[in-house]
């Protein structure tokens, strides 16, 4: 116990890896505001940068970034409406209607405390349940993974804006989008139309970008003569009593957060867009409705993602598999730095355990200063005039749409998508959904074909099987809830009369 | 500031030319990597590149160019001019792209700077599965048609080819569950989703040590220190022997065409690189064996990868055309 | 959803709910291409589903759209309301950007659309919109190619080549 607790203390007792944790998460902050740039892509950037580092001090910097970058997507989220990164998709929705009222500092700084507290709820789970996370990850099957993605796009329904039709329209158009290129699984073209550069399919990202960032800048044209609104810097820190009133939020949204990503193949993205969902769902009265700023529909993605990173973890020290991108990069880290990631690390090096915790504890109590500092600061930026904020985003989304793997067609599809879901918004078609279906595709497609293969072709047997573990029984019994309680069905004619009786 | 762009315009072109040839190299190189970050291909350049630097004097810029299993990267540096300031740094995928129809251009349109390192195929099983090696798996498959669960990494991948090379030996029915890449398929196989997977020994020896999988075959002609008493595939399946040693493999490339001199530097680069303690060390823990080969001996190793790989998925039914359209001679 | 049908239609919204039909159509259409109909398990299966799905809920909204009033002069309020001059020209000019940036190359490029849309949007005399343009691009040239590597498409500046000269004087 005293040595775990030494492991723990490395990083807080050592300056210059004090300083190190510090200075990523710092720079975390601003790779994951920025669009295009990836957490994953800067610390694969660090271990050829790190190579002769001391691999403690490569990790302190990595660890840094990782938190940092999870949190750092809310910012632009928040005041541009461009998600930093795909785990910041459902920040938007709700963060981007309060700075419009000018509430963004006050966005800011509940995003903030959320997200650490979900940060903090990822590390314990971490620190006291590994194993066992960890073997209960590993034993989701292909159906139970098809059900998991069958559950995210159910959530078509509550952001579907006015009309279900479109929204269902939407949600399998980014199906569809996230379907082209070679297929994963036998390397057969999809809509491809015999063009190579469309092989790597269309990057999430981009669309995101696009559907997000340059529609809404567009949609902001129509309003240039408006002066922008004056931001309420007061207040920032959210006060104790909000952080009660809305602690049962965060506590669900994290536990989401971490099982979601402990699952190798699901991360942040999934989770925070399950988390809101569920908050939805599970919010009766919200002082302000969901997709209008609704302080629920920020706090349950951001404590949700946050947790992932603690998620992410569990299966990455105890069995040497990634739960997501990031740590399957760490992997990579540890064995250039000389270290056997696997599921002997553990045994072999008992330190390393503590040691990322204590690690990451830091870095999250980092992400609580470096968030809470300088907020007045970038809540300015909304106050900038619109003929200069509109053209920088703009040139911000260019760049970061060619940075997400160095290549010109991304921009091409942002563009596309951008002008696309500007006339989508137009005309009543929320672009939510599409970006829900662009990342909900590969989970779904991947494993109904696995499932059904393993099923040979069955039908029958597969869905017999989805009574054959107490997982399956559960999610599946989840989707039925799911989909009643989104259906016409219930909302027109059970639910009133349950409530009268 | 016109006219100071154009002059030193005027001044850099001048001194790039004739720069060029003599003193490669005078500016970053950009490295091109095949794969996404944290894959073997990533972590092998990611490790190799900062000792290449040492000698070469100036930076490698490392930039990820993913999909189409590593066709774009290689367009796309096949597109670039061949000064040497592009490097492609890729896996063994490239070598399938002609039969397969993926693309026209393969190893061969490029020049091998150096082949830093080769991994050896094994079969690996779920613990709990009733048999222990390839003798028992393949009785025990022959008995239960088409109930054995293997995972598989897409057609040309190297599970692929393995299968190939065991079907050519004895007719299995196996049902093959497809995962993008080795180690989705790995963890699906320690969760009981798959029951036996081909799998490259780097990629699963951390896990078998650890007791979270066993090893069925090693699919070499000799046995490895890394997996004692396990005996080679050739010992159960003798046919095996006419396509073996045979294994995925990661290299440098150029496009070709580039100056000579300038291949001379970044094969003597590279080969530093994967000579030294460091390198070696870390690609013996991973079970890859170093080859740090380059010139003829590097065209010859490619050549007979593609050949025997070609053939097996040719006469396996899933090649998109035949070896010979491409002037690939048959494995005697 | 009953005041959803209460809203007019804005200026060709049924127009786009057809193209859109006609997309979902010829999606649906190479769906079927890519393995027919012949497996649960074929890479066509969630493509058919897909765009299934997008020709029924497209028709639905189509249906929805016809029961909601009309908006009078629908060609001069479309390029009032939907695509006013500021927005087509903005389209139009992020398009040539990126038409331009693998030739051009970024710094040049993203100077030229800076100072040139500042200008447009925000008139206010040439010499802010320099200014900010500069400080701007410093600042994405400085986080992107220096601190995180990425290459931006060089195009007719040879930066490699200048860092290199100017590496070479810290040497």
């Amino acid at each position: 116990m005293l040595e775990a607790l030494s492991y723990f203390a490395t990083s807080w007792l050592n300056p210059e890896l004090l300083a190190l944790t510090a200075l990523g998460t710092f720079l975390g902050i601003y790779v994951g505001a920025i669009p295009g740039l990836s957490v994953t892509m800067a610390v694969s950037i660090l271990i050829s940068f790190t190579f002769s580092w001391e691999v403690n001090n490569a990790l302190c910097l990595m660890v840094g970034i990782y938190m940092g970058g999870v949190y750092g997507g809310s910012r632009t989220a928040i005041l541009l409406n461009i998600p930093g990164a795909p785990s910041a998709i459902a920040t938007a929705l709700d963060g981007y209607p309060m700075a419009q009222k000018g509430e963004a500092g006050r966005a800011i700084g509940l995003s903030t405390v959320m997200s650490v507290i979900g940060g903090f709820v990822g590390i314990i789970v971490l620190s006291v349940a590994a194993p066992t996370v960890s073997e209960f990850a590993i034993k989701f099957q292909p159906r139970d993974y098809l059900m998991l993605g069958l559950i995210g796009i159910l959530l078509v329904g509550s952001l579907s804006g006015e009309s279900l039709s479109k929204g269902i329209f939407a949600g399998a158009l980014g199906v569809l989008i996230g379907t082209v290129g070679l297929d994963p699984l036998t390397a057969e073209e999809r809509f491809t139309f015999g063009v190579v550069e469309l092989w790597n399919g269309i990057n999430p990202v981009a669309v995101m970008i696009g559907m997000f960032g340059i529609a809404e800048a567009l949609n902001q044209l129509h309003h240039l003569d408006k002066t922008a609104i004056k931001q309420k810097v007061d207040k920032i820190v959210p006060s104790w009593k909000d952080i009660k009133k809305y602690l049962p939020l965060s506590l669900q949204s994290s536990s989401i957060g971490v099982v979601v990503g402990s699952l190798p193949g699901t991360g942040g993205d999934i989770a925070a867009l399950m988390a809101y969902d569920q908050a939805k769902r599970s919010t009766k009265n919200p002082e302000v409705p969901f997709g209008k700023g609704a302080k629920e529909g920020l706090i349950a993605p951001e404590a949700a993602n946050n947790a992932a990173v603690g998620g992410a973890y569990i299966p990455m020290l105890t069995l040497g598999i990634p739960g997501d991108a990031v740590t399957a990069v760490f992997i990579g880290a540890l064995f250039i730095h000389g270290l056997n990631p696997g599921p002997m690390l553990l045994t072999e090096q008992p330190d390393m355990f503590w040691f990322t915790v204590g690690n990451l504890t830091l870095a999250n109590i980092f992400v609580l200063i470096f968030g809470l500092t300088g907020i007045k600061l970038f809540a300015k930026i909304v106050e900038m005039p619109k003929g200069i904020l509109i053209p920088l985003i703009f040139l911000l989304s260019i760049v970061g749409a060619y940075a997400i793997n160095n290549s010109i067609a991304d921009i091409w599809w942002m563009l596309g998508f951008g002008v696309l879901g500007y006339f989508m918004k137009q005309y009543g078609y929320q672009v939510g959904p599409v970006i829900l279906g662009v990342i909900l595709s590969r989970l779904i497609d991947e494993n109904w074909r696995r499932a059904i293969m393993s099923e040979r072709e069955d039908m029958g047997s597969l869905f017999i099987n989805l009574f054959a573990s107490p997982l399956s029984i559960v999610l599946f019994v989840a989707i039925c809830l799911i989909f009643i309680s989104q259906t016409p069905i219930w909302t027109k004619w059970l639910k009133p009369k349950l409530s009268r009786g | 500031m016109k006219k100071f762009l154009a002059s030193t315009l005027a001044v850099l072109s001048l001194a790039s030319t004739t720069a060029m040839a003599a003193d490669y190299p005078s500016k970053d190189i950009q490295g091109v990597i095949q794969w996404g970050a944290g894959g073997s291909t990533d972590t092998v350049m990611r490790s190799v590149s900062p000792l290449a630097e040492k000698v070469l004097g100036e930076d490698i810029v490392l930039t990820n160019k993913t999909g189409g299993v590593g066709a774009i990267a290689t367009k796309y540096v096949y597109s670039r001019k061949a000064d040497g300031y592009t490097l492609l740094m890729g896996a063994e995928n490239p070598q399938m792209y002609k039969v397969l129809g993926l693309s026209p251009i393969d190893y061969s349109d490029m020049i091998p700077i150096s082949i830093l390192a080769r991994g050896t195929p094994i079969f690996v099983a779920n613990n709990d599965a009733p048999y222990n090696n390839m003798a028992e798996l393949i009785e025990y498959a022959k008995a239960n048609p088409g109930k054995v669960k293997s995972g598989s990494t897409g057609k040309g991948g190297m599970t692929s080819i393995v299968m190939a090379m065991l079907q050519s030996q004895v007719k299995l029915d196996f049902t093959m569950i497809p995962y993008d890449g080795d180690g989705p398929a790995l963890t699906a196989l320690q969760g009981g989703a798959v029951d036996i997977m081909p799998a490259v020994l780097g990629a699963a020896i951390e896990h078998i040590r650890a007791g979270r999988m066993k090893v069925i075959g090693l699919v070499d002609v000799a046995a490895n220190d890394l997996l004692p008493g396990v005996t080679p595939i050739t010992d159960t399946l003798p046919g095996m022997k006419s396509y073996l040693p045979w294994g995925p493999f990661f290299g440098v490339f150029v496009k070709k065409g580039t100056p000579e001199a300038a291949v001379a530097k970044l094969s003597e680069a590279f080969h530093t690189g994967a000579e030294s303690e460091d390198f070696k060390a870390l690609m013996k823990k991973r079970g890859f064996t170093v080859m740090g080969t380059s010139g003829k001996e590097a065209v010859d190793f490619l050549e007979s990868y593609r050949s025997v790989s070609s053939w097996l998925v040719y006469d396996a039914g899933f090649a998109k055309h035949s070896p010979e359209k491409f002037g690939i001679k048959r494995p005697e | 959803m009953s005041d959803h049908t209460a809203i007019p239609k804005k200026p060709g919204e049924t127009l786009f709910g057809f193209l859109f039909l006609g997309l979902s159509l010829f999606l649906f259409w190479q769906s079927y291409e890519i393995a027919g109909f012949d497996a649960l398990s074929s890479p066509g299966a969630l493509p058919l589903a897909a765009s299934g799905l997008m020709v029924i809920s497209c028709v639905i909204a189509l249906i929805d759209d016809f029961k909601r009033p009309a908006e009078a002069g629908q060609i001069k309020a479309f390029f009032e309301h939907i695509l006013p001059l500021s927005v087509a020209l903005m389209i139009g000019i992020i398009f040539l950007f990126a038409v331009l940036l693998e030739d051009v190359g970024f710094i040049i490029t993203a100077f030229v659309f800076l100072v040139g849309t500042i200008q447009l949007l925000h008139r206010k005399g040439i010499g802010k919109s320099l200014l900010i343009a500069a400080v701007s691009l410093v600042f994405v040239y400085l986080i992107f190619r220096i601190v995180f590597v990425v290459v931006l498409p060089e195009g007719i500046i040879p930066e490699r080549e200048i860092m290199a000269v100017i590496e070479a004087w810290f040497e």
